[in-house]
């Protein structure tokens, strides 16, 4: 008997409307967990090589795992991932809210999407059925509209809704795939891959549950976070957002601002998360903030979530669309200078109304700014927009005609790196993205592994593939005990891309991934500060599977299977170490602050990516897995399609 | 000897809800950082800046008149 998960696997067609439903054994589930490591085996195995990102060979896999579903916090989780239209390589993005719990207890573990309709439709899931439904009137909408037509012509207003919005539907190439019209599954464009689809959303309702293996040892964890919850490092992100970190990123010179030449921007307070709680959340103005302005996700006790309502000025915001977190307050705020806070809440609304990634939005934006700034472009190529650093009104004006595809906007709705070739005139130097897709806000000057990570991962620059280096360096003393299960038991320097440091690298890159497959928050689960460390997160797995063997080593494995697995999908489709590019401004000084003039070095980086495909098992001159690498990770099925 | 403290997000709540993490604290001659943070009860990680520059020193010795802030940070995310 089958704990945590159901062991079935819905299929869809969508250019013949047919479904089938797989039923994989416990053997499959013990290998992947699920989430981004089974959606990698339906990928490799079943998507032609060469398919077009939005051509009906690509294949959209949106996976639960074992544990989506279990009364504990930071579970409700799912992972979408497909070829990405954004960089050509693989794309991959995590959301969470309720729809990952509901669609678990509709009766499937996972779906996997093929072909394309030939009009729009929204797939339907309920208690074990499933059908195609009509889309034409969806068309169109807006996410919140489109949430509430669905609720009403089925029926239920607990029905849970995953769904794109116009932006999906236009092909903005970094569009997301939304639940709750605030929840995202925002990077790498899988928006645009469902859009391409003619697929507008799927609703889920179910009272399905699977079993828990020990209910009890479940209850345990999950009352010791709860409880534990107000004395752990995650206290502040819980109740000020993930924003509470803006204040500590400028003081540390480590906050992008004028497109990432500096790491610190003087008008921060005003975009702070201490600033946001006590402005902007819902119920601010009466003191019921707490209560008013923050959400959850299913059975978490945390509340990390923004709702914002702004009812008064120039940029009102309905709390529908709940409220920006660190890196859209980055992108949309000190990247383009701008301290402007209802501007940016704004700027997050039109990203969840139209359902695009606000990291690749923002950042997008920002290269355009630094691009005029810089005299490259000009009001004739903006549509009269004055992108002057710091101008909100044209910062909110841009997000919208992004988001419709409008003039200026229609360029930049390719992502700053096809814009930056198409306008070329040197554009191309102000550009910040590894693989396509645009750096978030944790910089590779000052945290030097996120320099490997942002050019080897195979989705293009990321902020959640590993631990970022204060762990192992001066917050090391924290956190001894859970590093220390990892394998760690010394500091390191900062800014000093040791052995120990890119060794940390890859370890926490397979705990990381490992929780990207068991689609675990990274809040509220890590090596580190989290609530939850490694132990826990084995012995979590252990009580809702009940496979009782499962080890650390296991997890650490399957996270270096997913990442090998995404990393053969690449080689396949003719990507290598010459595609493991950092942007070019990296290796110039950063100007101001605490990282005044810290910059990377060439021949370090270039050392320490030698070092990184070594500790990987990888072929250092092509950056790819070995044959000998895929077969110890049973993964002998890669090795045949990759011809190696 | 004084010193003007500024307090974020959950920090702030080791002072009184009013004081909005504001305040200014009495400190014998010779305190460091680390002996602001035992003071304040500080268990978890956080980021200081000493009049507006970051000071990860612990050991620093502070002086009259100094502004010191502090911010509870999680790193990635």
């Amino acid at each position: 008997m089958s704990h945590g998960y159901h062991g079935k696997i819905l299929h869809v067609d969508l250019t013949n409307g047919k479904f089938r439903v797989e039923e994989p054994g416990e053997a499959f589930y013990r290998k992947y967990m699920g989430g981004s490591a089974l959606a990698m085996h339906y990928i490799l195995k079943e998507m032609p090589r060469d398919a077009e990102p939005l051509g009906p060979d690509n294949i959209l896999v949106l996976a639960l795992s074992v544990l989506t579903g279990a009364a504990i916090s930071g579970q409700s989780r799912m992972t979408a991932a497909a070829k990405s239209p954004l960089t050509g390589a693989i794309g991959d993005s995590q959301g969470g809210g309720f729809f990952p719990a509901e669609l678990k207890f509709a009766g499937f573990d996972a779906i996997v999407i093929k072909g394309r309709s030939e009009k729009p439709v929204y797939l339907w899931i309920n208690d074990g059925h499933y059908e195609l439904r009509d889309a034409s009137h969806l068309w169109g909408l807006i996410t919140g509209e489109a949430e509430a037509t669905i609720k009403e012509e089925l029926g239920d207003d607990k029905v849970e809704v995953l769904q794109i919005g116009p932006a999906g539907e236009k092909g903005v190439r970094f569009a997301g795939i939304l639940s709750m019209s605030n929840r995202a599954n925002g990077r790498t464009g899988m928006g645009a891959v469902m859009g391409a689809k003619n697929l507008k959303a799927v609703a889920v309702r179910g009272k399905i549950r699977p079993s828990v293996a020990d209910k009890v040892g479940l209850r345990k964890l999950a009352k010791w976070g709860a409880t534990n919850l107000k004395d752990s490092d995650i206290a502040g992100l819980a109740k000020y957002g993930t924003n509470e970190t803006t204040g500590a990123n400028q003081t540390s010179g480590t906050l992008p601002s004028y497109n990432y030449n500096s790491g610190v921007f003087d008008d921060w307070e005003p975009i702070d998360g201490t600033t946001m709680y006590d402005t902007v959340l819902r119920g601010a103005a009466e003191g019921k903030q707490d209560r008013l302005g923050r959400d959850t996700c299913y059975a978490c006790t945390v509340r990390c979530k923004r709702v914002v309502e702004i009812t008064e000025g120039p940029y009102q915001v309905d709390p529908h669309y709940g409220g920006p977190e660190y890196e859209t307050t980055s992108t949309f705020g000190n990247y383009c200078n701008i301290g402007d806070l209802p501007a940016i809440c704004k700027a997050n609304e039109i990203c969840n109304k139209y359902g695009m990634d606000t990291i690749t939005c923002g950042a997008t934006i920002s290269w355009a700014f630094e691009a005029f700034n810089e005299g490259k472009l000009t009001i004739d190529d903006t549509d009269g927009l004055d992108l002057t650093w710091g101008n909100a009104e044209s910062m909110v004006k841009l997000t919208e005609k992004i988001a419709k595809r409008e003039g200026f906007g229609d360029l930049l709705a390719e992502g700053s790196e096809r814009a930056a070739r198409k306008i070329g005139r040197g554009t191309e130097a102000f550009l910040i993205t590894c693989k396509g897709q645009e750096a978030p806000a944790h910089m590779p000057r000052v945290k030097r592994s996120l320099a490997i990570i942002y050019a080897t991962n195979p989705f293009g620059a990321d902020h959640q593939s590993h631990e970022h280096d204060p762990a192992i360096e001066d917050d090391f003393e924290y956190y001894t005990e859970r590093m220390a299960v990892l394998g760690f038991t010394e500091a390191q320097e900062p800014r000093v891309l040791s052995d120990e440091k890119i060794r940390f690298t890859v370890a926490s890159q397979h705990l990381y991934s490992a929780m990207d497959s068991l689609n675990l928050c990274q809040f509220v689960y890590g090596p580190a500060w989290q609530l939850y460390g490694p132990e826990d997160i084995v012995a979590l797995v252990r009580a809702v599977t009940g496979w009782e063997d499962v080890s650390i080593e296991e997890l650490q494995r399957i996270g270096e299977r997913r990442v090998n697995m995404m990393r053969a999908f690449n080689a396949r489709e003719g990507l290598d170490r010459k595609d493991d590019v950092l942007p070019q401004k990296l290796f110039k000084p950063l100007k101001g602050g605490a990282s005044d003039g810290w910059k990377l070095d060439r021949t370090e980086v270039d050392s320490a990516l030698d070092k990184y495909y070594e500790f990987c098992g990888w072929d250092v001159k092509t950056g790819n897995p070995t044959r000998a690498k895929l077969e110890e990770l049973d993964l002998d099925w890669v090795v045949d399609q990759l011809g190696i | 000897m004084e010193i003007h403290l500024q307090l974020y997000s959950i920090l702030r709540e080791k002072l009184p809800s009013d004081a909005k993490g504001s305040t200014v604290m009495q400190l014998d001659e010779g305190a460091t950082l680390a002996d602001l943070i035992n003071e304040l009860d500080i268990k978890l990680k956080v980021v200081i800046s000493v009049n507006g520059d970051h000071e990860p020193d612990k050991l620093r010795q502070l002086r009259d008149g100094d502004h010191v802030k502090i911010f509870s940070s999680v790193s990635g995310g």
